[in-house]
This record gives structure tokens, C-alpha cells and sequence, in this order.
């Protein structure tokens, strides 16, 4: 909360506090998602990255035993 | 040795990110907008990282189309996956940011439409390169779509100069200003986002690599 809206909360209800408390509670919720969202995108792409590697690396593997079979 | 650097590349790009991630937590709030506002820290880095892996896109397709050398094919791939991913995450930081402010999830105005319109574009770039078989053609068609997706970069920047947008001006090139703390957070979290594009495009390079050594693997086991 900002330190200048806190002599505003002593002038007001019990009813208006509880409305800026909640208020700053979804402000906190919604930028955890934002940050949960951003990372979780990256988090998947190098996940795919990961996963593209390991299938390159089997390929590339399976590619070289069969060179080497048929120059046999 | 290369990926000795690429694992210091992302130990730092991490490392910086810890720290900034416990340092948001300790600033205040903003006036106006509250804890969201914090959220500039990802949305406005990632956004510009996103622009800079176009950029590079660009000048590799260039230098592809003058040398046709395929390093430079390999590398304009490598950004633009890299970028589109960075995009993403600025789309839906923003779309977050919206939710709160707005009440909205989306609006189409011109910064916000441009943007997708960018995403996209860079979409259908990388969804072209998967139709084209014939290696030189496949790189020919991309550079050229590329440098055209291109067109839509400075767009998505001046959108909200040229037109009147619900989207923000923006905080230093309108006017406005950071207290110091919140400067250093905000370059900070640029550098952790430039570094681990870096690190992405580097992996990512070095598959597309691979993947040119299985098509002469699979030339030659077909020539034998």
C-alpha cells in the first residue's frame, strides 16, 4: 500500500478498509499470476527445447549406427 | 568450453532474477495502479527483448539473402522462436495488467493489435518454414518473410505516438520518470532477459545445427 492512503483509511467506514484491503489482496493475487504466466511460457519453451534436443541427439545416434552398418 | 559459457550465461541470468524478484518485494507500492504496476519489471524487459530477436532476425535474413550462407538461415530460426516466446510472455503479462486496470482482459487498440498482429506473423513465420521441404527454398521464402514481418516491429513501437491508445505512454520516452531503485530493478531485469535470450538462442542455434547435420547424414544413407 502506499504510505500516503493510509491517514485516508483512518477517515473512512470499517466497510471502505475492508473494500482496499481486498482490493490490494486481487492488485498482489493478479500480479503473481502475470509472474506465474510469464515464467510458466518460458518454462515451456525450454522444456520444448530440452525435449527437441534429446529426440535430435537419438536421431543423430540412430542415423550413425546405420552409416556404419551399411559400410559393412 | 562453449557450454561452460552458456551455463555461466544462464547462472547469471538466474541469479539476477532471484535478486530482483526479492527486491520487488521490498518497493513500495505505485500511487495510482498499486502492486500490478510491478509487473512492468517483465512485461516492458521481455517486450524489448522480444524486439531486439526481431531485429537480429532481420539483419540475419539479410545476410542470408546477400551470402546465402546458412549459418545466418540458422540464425534468424533461432531468434525469431526465441522472440516469439518473449512475446508471448509480454502479451499475456499485459493481458493480466488489463484485467486489473481496465476491467478487461483485451482491448484492440493499436499497440495491443499490433502486437498480436507481430506474434502472429512470426507464428506464421516458423509455420512456413514447416511447409517448404527443399532446404535453399525453404530458407529463400523465410528470409523474405521475415524481412516483411519486420515491417511490423517499428508499428508496434510508435503505435501508441502515431495513434491515440488506451495502452500507457510509456514511462521514459513519454515524459515520465523511475525513483533510482526501481530503475536499477527495472535495467537489471533487461540485462537477466537479454542474457537468457542469449542462452535460448545459443541452444536453439545449435539445434538447427544438428538438425543440418541429420539431412547430410540422411543424404549420405541414402547415397550408400
Amino acid at each position: 500500500m502506499h504510505l500516503n492512503a493510509i491517514p485516508l483509511l483512518f477517515l473512512q467506514s470499517a466497510e471502505d478498509v475492508q473494500m482496499e484491503i481486498q482490493r490490494l489482496r486481487h492488485n498482489y493475487d493478479f500480479l503473481s499470476y502475470g509472474l506465474i504466466a510469464a515464467w510458466a511460457i518460458l518454462a515451456i519453451y525450454v522444456l520444448m527445447l530440452v525435449s527437441r534436443e534429446r529426440k535430435l541427439k537419438r536421431e543423430i545416434g540412430s542415423l550413425k549406427a546405420m552409416l556404419e552398418e551399411r559400410q559393412r | 568450453m562453449r557450454d561452460k559459457i552458456l551455463y555461466g550465461i544462464g547462472a547469471i541470468a538466474l541469479a539476477i532474477i532471484v535478486r530482483n524478484l526479492l527486491v520487488m518485494t521490498t518497493l513500495p507500492e505505485e500511487a495510482q495502479q498499486g502492486a500490478i504496476f510491478k509487473i512492468i519489471f517483465f512485461h516492458v524487459p521481455v517486450a524489448m527483448t522480444a524486439m531486439m530477436c526481431a531485429a537480429a532476425a532481420l539483419i540475419a535474413s539479410v545476410l542470408f539473402l546477400i551470402t546465402r550462407n546458412f549459418k545466418y538461415d540458422s540464425l534468424a530460426v533461432s531468434v525469431t522462436e526465441v522472440g516469439l516466446a518473449f512475446l508471448a510472455a509480454n502479451l499475456v503479462t499485459g493481458s493480466i495488467w488489463g484485467r486489473v486496470i481496465w476491467g478487461v482482459w483485451w482491448v484492440w487498440d493499436a499497440r495491443l493489435t499490433s502486437a498480436l498482429i507481430c506474434w502472429l506473423l512470426y507464428a506464421g513465420y516458423l509455420m512456413l518454414r514447416h511447409a517448404i521441404e527443399e532446404p535453399t527454398q525453404r530458407a529463400t521464402f523465410a528470409a523474405v518473410f521475415s524481412i516483411f514481418a519486420f515491417i511490423d516491429v517499428p508499428i508496434v513501437f510508435f503505435s501508441i505516438k502515431w495513434w491515440r491508445t488506451q495502452h500507457p505512454q510509456p514511462v521514459f520516452w513519454g515524459g515520465g520518470s523511475f525513483p533510482p531503485d526501481w530503475f536499477a530493478v527495472f535495467m537489471w531485469n533487461w540485462l537477466a532477459m537479454v542474457l537468457l535470450g542469449i542462452l535460448l538462442t545459443a541452444v536453439r542455434l545449435r539445434q538447427e545445427n544438428a538438425q543440418r547435420e541429420i539431412d547430410s547424414l540422411r543424404r549420405m544413407a541414402h547415397a550408400l
